[in-house]
C-alpha cells in the first residue's frame, strides 16, 4: 500500500509538473515519467496488458508526437501566460484536494453497488469474446485518425 | 473494498481536478494538449480502480485498452491540427484563434 500511495502521489506531482513547468520539452517528458508511473499502478492492480499499452503507447508514443509537434512549433515566440494562473494554481489545488478528501468518501457510498459477475477466462477471451464490438469500434477510429492526418497533410494544389 | 476505491478515486479526481483548471486557465495550444492528457491518465485510473475495487480487472482492463488506443488517435489528430494552426497563424496562442478571419 505504501509503495502504491508513493506511486499515486508521484502520478499527481508529476502530472502537476507537466502543467505547471515554463519549458514545453520539460513539461512532455514530464507527462512521460506521469505515464511510466501509471503503467507501473496498473500492473500492480493485476492488469499487465494495460500497463504495457500504458508504457509503450502513452509513455513511448505519445511522447514523441508531442516532442515532434514543438520541435516543429519552435520559433522562439513564447507564448504569454497569465502570471496569475501560476500563483493561484497551487492554491487552487490544495483546496481542490482537501474538498476532494472530504466529499469523495461521502459520495462513493453513494453509488449503489452494481451485481459484479465473476470473471472466468483470461484477458484475451474478454477483449475478442466479450467486447468484440469495441475492437471493431478501434479499427474505425484508428482509420478515422490516418485519414484526417493524411487530410491535414496533404498537399496543397497551386490555385489554392 | 469501499477503501481501497476511494483512495484511488481521490488520485483520479486530483488529476482530471488538476487538468480542468489548466484547461481553463492556460493559453498556449500545446499546454492545453497537455493538461487534456492529464485528464485521461485520471479517467483512465478510474476505470481501472473501479474494475478492480469490483473483481472485473479483466473487463476494465479491455474498456482501458480501447480508451489507449482512441487516445493515441486522437492526439494524433490534434497534434497535425496544432502544426496546421501554427503555419496558419504563426502563433500558438488560442486567442488569436478568436477571429472568425480567414
Amino acid at each position: 500500500m505504501i509503495i502504491q500511495t508513493a506511486l499515486l502521489v508521484g502520478l499527481v506531482l508529476f502530472s502537476a509538473l507537466a502543467i505547471l513547468l515554463k519549458d514545453l520539452l520539460k513539461a512532455a517528458i514530464s507527462l512521460a515519467v506521469a505515464s511510466l508511473l501509471l503503467g507501473i499502478v496498473f500492473f500492480r492492480l493485476g492488469a499487465p496488458y494495460a500497463g504495457v499499452f500504458e508504457i509503450s503507447v502513452v509513455a513511448g508514443l505519445i511522447t514523441v508526437l508531442f516532442i515532434l509537434t514543438i520541435a516543429l512549433t519552435n520559433t522562439g515566440e513564447e507564448v504569454r501566460e497569465s502570471r496569475l494562473v501560476n500563483i493561484v494554481f497551487p492554491l487552487f489545488f490544495v483546496v481542490f484536494i482537501v474538498i476532494d478528501a472530504l466529499v469523495m468518501k461521502g459520495l462513493v457510498q453513494k453509488i449503489p453497488a452494481l451485481p459484479a459477475a465473476a470473471e472466468s477466462g483470461t484477458f484475451g477471451d474478454v477483449l475478442w469474446k466479450g467486447r468484440t464490438l469495441d475492437l471493431v469500434g478501434q479499427i474505425a477510429v484508428i482509420l478515422a485518425g490516418v485519414f484526417s492526418v493524411l487530410a491535414l497533410f496533404r498537399k496543397r494544389d497551386k490555385h489554392d | 473494498m469501499t477503501n481501497t476505491w476511494y483512495f484511488y478515486l481521490f488520485f483520479s479526481a486530483a488529476l482530471v481536478g488538476a487538468g480542468l483548471f489548466a484547461l481553463l486557465a492556460k493559453r498556449n495550444l500545446i499546454r492545453l494538449f497537455i493538461a487534456i492528457e492529464v485528464i485521461a491518465k485520471g479517467v483512465s485510473l478510474l476505470l481501472l480502480a473501479t474494475g478492480f475495487a469490483k473483481g472485473n480487472v479483466l473487463l476494465a482492463q479491455a474498456l482501458v485498452v480501447t480508451f489507449i488506443v482512441i487516445e493515441v488517435s486522437l492526439v494524433a489528430t490534434a497534434l497535425a491540427l496544432i502544426i496546421n494552426i501554427y503555419r496558419h497563424t504563426k502563433s500558438l496562442d488560442i486567442r488569436k484563434l478568436a477571429k472568425l478571419k480567414g
